[in-house]
């Protein structure tokens, strides 16, 4: 029919194209078809999903931590007590537990200052450094934080360890631990002169509940437990040398 | 007729040929691609989301790993922070050189904190040593194993009864992904300065090249410091990691439309990973915000305010207190030359931290908005100042790249550094250039400290919904009878 030649290049051309009709039609019908790939294909984008929704709830929870520090700038108490959960709490200072919304609402307004920023005062919270660990459970979250202020009074440099809880798909401040670190004056800054915490009975309205703690700030050694392990060694806070913040420390 | 090979495998393939076309044709009803390009698509593309997605996971561990970092040498837990370095993990300190390896670098950052080798985690009675660290700006190298970040350091140390002094820093940071934990390969800390608090960063005297800190000078490093640099009031600008790399300021492009998928099985794959991506997108849009602003702060700081310009768009606007808006990236440079020659000149300090975003992206990630904040530390003809203010900015997605399209600054106030910012320490908010005048006034008038007012939220209260609006109900309670203040 044909001269030999051309017949054995047809013969390959036949060969590869009978090949590849063939691989077509197996995957065509190994692959798109398949219910186990398809169905192994949606689990790994509710993985995914999962995964993606983590990140989000991260960033989620910085805006609640950041807008608090907005909005105590500017004694805005109603936008900052509608962070809390019904139930939760907040502790700053020495000053003890507040619990629930309205008393978190109390605290700022009966305590601190009117709705709204005060001429000539300055009160500014700058929220730094928040660490923040989404448990494994999706709904609940714990964060490290910083204030560090600048106000009419002078310094303050204050830790978070806060906890947040998801309730109908809204992340919500579920408790506000504020330990102090160190408050000082302007004039000559840190060197001395520095409130070494506050009390209970310091200012209106009286807490709830005590303190959960009971510490000295700065110039004595307080920490604050860290919620997370070291990143790296994955091992547990080590508990602080008992002579810390004392002068027979490394002697 | 023969039956020759040949003619057989023909006829085979005629046939095969014929039902592929089939198969293809009754596909066609349903998609323009088949079935078999739709599933091996939507595996690459669950493969660039799961890429993608560790990516920005990336990105958040080798924050908190800074951040961790920080948290411990404030309260002197030195070890753990040690802990941080790879086994040959390397700290250069300044110009004082390289510590290497995790006792090395222990030892050195117990001796910066004034604490003992012969002690547990603590620190000694009188002894502050926090420091914070801030502005990261994060690069994950292509192969998932590598990254960079920048980051400044704020000192707020001391002792009690004796010292208090500020620092100041700039960190490039190595990190490698061993065994699949973030750790510190490398960290380069630029110190720029120690001050004492009385009389601040406007008092330091000049230093030669072969200054070197305290601790420096008592415990040798293991290796020399690969720079050499005059600390402030010289001006140093530290090495930026990202100078020929922006993929930190880089996400997908925005979301043009939304695909219709066919309803099948797989379309519903598809529509699925569509979603997934938008959502991943958008949380990485995040992320690039926060770096982009960062890399503006990082520039500003130096003075450098071409590169500062190039990061608007074309029309992008940069408005500074009360000094107007410059419109374009020329008369951005421009407007920011008022504050300082391109590369500031000797002992002039400009750091404006880029603090507490709040940053929220469009459903197409196509554009963004933040709120940012500088506790600002400078110097104005030689006098040093506090300031503090926020940002309300806007950003856009330029096929892949975020830009600036709006840099607004609210000053809250202005302070003499050895006054403080009350009373007669405070310096009013500065006006419009006359002689480089802006190419529009500014948007909105106020003043700033004595007069206090609330920069308007771009967004909404995050757990309601609702607009703040914390006078009206002020207003409505006290109307009510309600007892509130």
């Amino acid at each position: 029919m044909f001269p030999p030649l051309i017949e054995s290049r047809l013969q390959m051309v036949n060969v590869s194209f009978l090949v590849s009709c063939i691989l077509y039609l197996v995957s065509t019908s190994a692959h798109a078809q398949s219910p186990a790939e398809l169905s192994a294909l949606e689990s790994e984008l509710n993985a995914i999903s999962t995964r993606i929704e983590r990140l989000q709830d991260m960033e989620e929870i910085e805006i609640l931590q950041r807008s608090y520090g907005y909005y105590v700038d500017k004694s805005l108490w109603y936008s900052l007590t509608d962070l809390w959960t019904e139930d939760g709490t907040l502790e700053i200072g020495g000053r003890g537990v507040f619990t629930g919304a309205d008393r978190v609402f109390e605290y700022m307004n009966v305590g601190l200052s009117p709705v709204g920023p005060t001429q000539g005062l300055l009160m500014d919270h700058q929220q730094f450094q928040t660490l923040t660990t989404i448990n494994p459970d999706g709904v609940t979250a714990e964060l490290r934080g910083i204030a560090f202020v600048m106000s009419s009074g002078g310094w303050g440099h204050c830790y978070y360890e806060n906890d947040f809880v998801k309730e109908d798909g809204v992340w919500k401040m579920k408790t506000l631990h504020g330990p102090f670190n160190m408050y000082s004056g302007y004039p000559i800054g840190w060197v001395d002169n520095l409130i070494y915490n506050t009390w209970p009975t310091k200012f209106p309205p009286p807490p709830d509940l005590p303190p959960s703690v009971v510490y000295l700030t700065y110039p004595s050694y307080y920490v604050e437990p860290f919620h997370y392990p070291n990143p790296v060694t994955g091992e547990p806070m080590p508990p602080h040398d008992p002579a810390a913040g004392g002068v027979a420390f490394g002697r | 007729m023969k039956n020759t090979p040949a003619s057989f495998l023909t006829r085979i393939s005629s046939l095969l040929f014929a039902s592929c076309l089939l198969h293809l044709a009754s596909l066609q009803v349903l998609a323009q691609d088949s079935d078999a390009q739709r599933y091996s698509n939507l595996l690459i593309r669950m493969n660039a989301i799961k890429a993608e997605t560790r990516q920005v996971e990336d990105h958040n561990a080798i924050t908190r790993l800074g951040r961790a970092f920080a948290y411990y040498l404030d309260k002197g837990y030195f070890g753990e922070a040690a802990n941080l370095f790879t086994d040959h993990g390397r700290l250069m300190y300044g110009n004082d050189g390289v510590y290497i390896g995790r006792d090395r670098i222990r030892e050195l950052l117990t001796r910066h904190g004034k604490s003992s080798m012969n002690a547990g985690p603590g620190l000694p009675f009188g002894r502050l040593n926090n420091h914070m660290h801030l502005q990261p700006l994060v690069t994950i190298g292509e192969d998932g194993t590598t990254a960079k970040a920048r980051w400044r350091e704020w000192g707020q140390v001391g002792n009690f009864k004796d010292k208090a002094e500020w620092t100041d820093a700039i960190l490039e940071n190595d990190y490698i992904k061993e065994d699949g934990v973030w750790k510190i390969a490398e960290m380069r800390l630029f110190l720029n300065f120690i001050a004492d608090y009385q009389g601040g960063w406007a008092a330091l005297e000049p230093q030669g090249r072969n200054w070197k800190t305290e601790v420096g000078r008592e415990f040798r490093a293991d290796e020399r410091s690969p720079v050499r640099y005059k600390p402030f009031p010289e001006i140093y600008v530290p090495e930026f990691h990202y100078e020929n790399d922006i993929s930190a300021i880089q996400t997908p492009p925005p979301i043009e439309f939304t695909p219709r998928r066919p309803d099948d099985a797989l379309g519903k794959l598809e529509a699925r990973a569509d979603a997934e991506a938008l959502k991943l997108a958008r949380v990485h849009a995040v992320r690039a915000v926060e770096n982009l602003q960062a890399m503006y702060g990082y520039y500003f700081d130096k003075g450098l305010w071409s590169q500062a310009a190039d990061l608007f768009t074309e029309d992008g606007t940069w408005e500074f207190g009360q000094m107007g808006v410059y419109q374009g990236p020329e008369s951005i440079a421009r407007g920011m030359s008022v504050l300082g020659p391109e590369g500031l000149e000797e002992g002039q300090l400009n750091n404006f931290p880029m603090l507490q975003a709040v940053i929220h992206v469009d459903e197409n990630n196509e554009r963004a908005w933040g709120r940012f904040r500088s506790d600002v530390m400078r110097t104005v003809e030689g006098k040093g100042q506090w300031g503090g203010g926020l940002y309300e900015n806007e950003y856009v997605n330029d096929n892949g790249t975020w830009k600036i399209t709006k840099q607004h600054y609210w000053v809250t106030y202005w302070g003499d550094y050895d006054k403080g910012w009350m009373r007669d320490g405070i310096i009013p908010v500065e006006q419009m250039s006359e002689a480089i005048p802006p190419d529009a006034p500014p948007t909105v008038v106020y003043e700033s400290l004595p007069n206090t007012y609330v920069v308007p939220f771009h967004y909404n209260h995050p757990v309601t919904g609702e607009p703040h609006d914390d006078m009206g109900r002020l207003a409505r309670d006290k109307a009510a009878g309600k007892n509130v203040r």
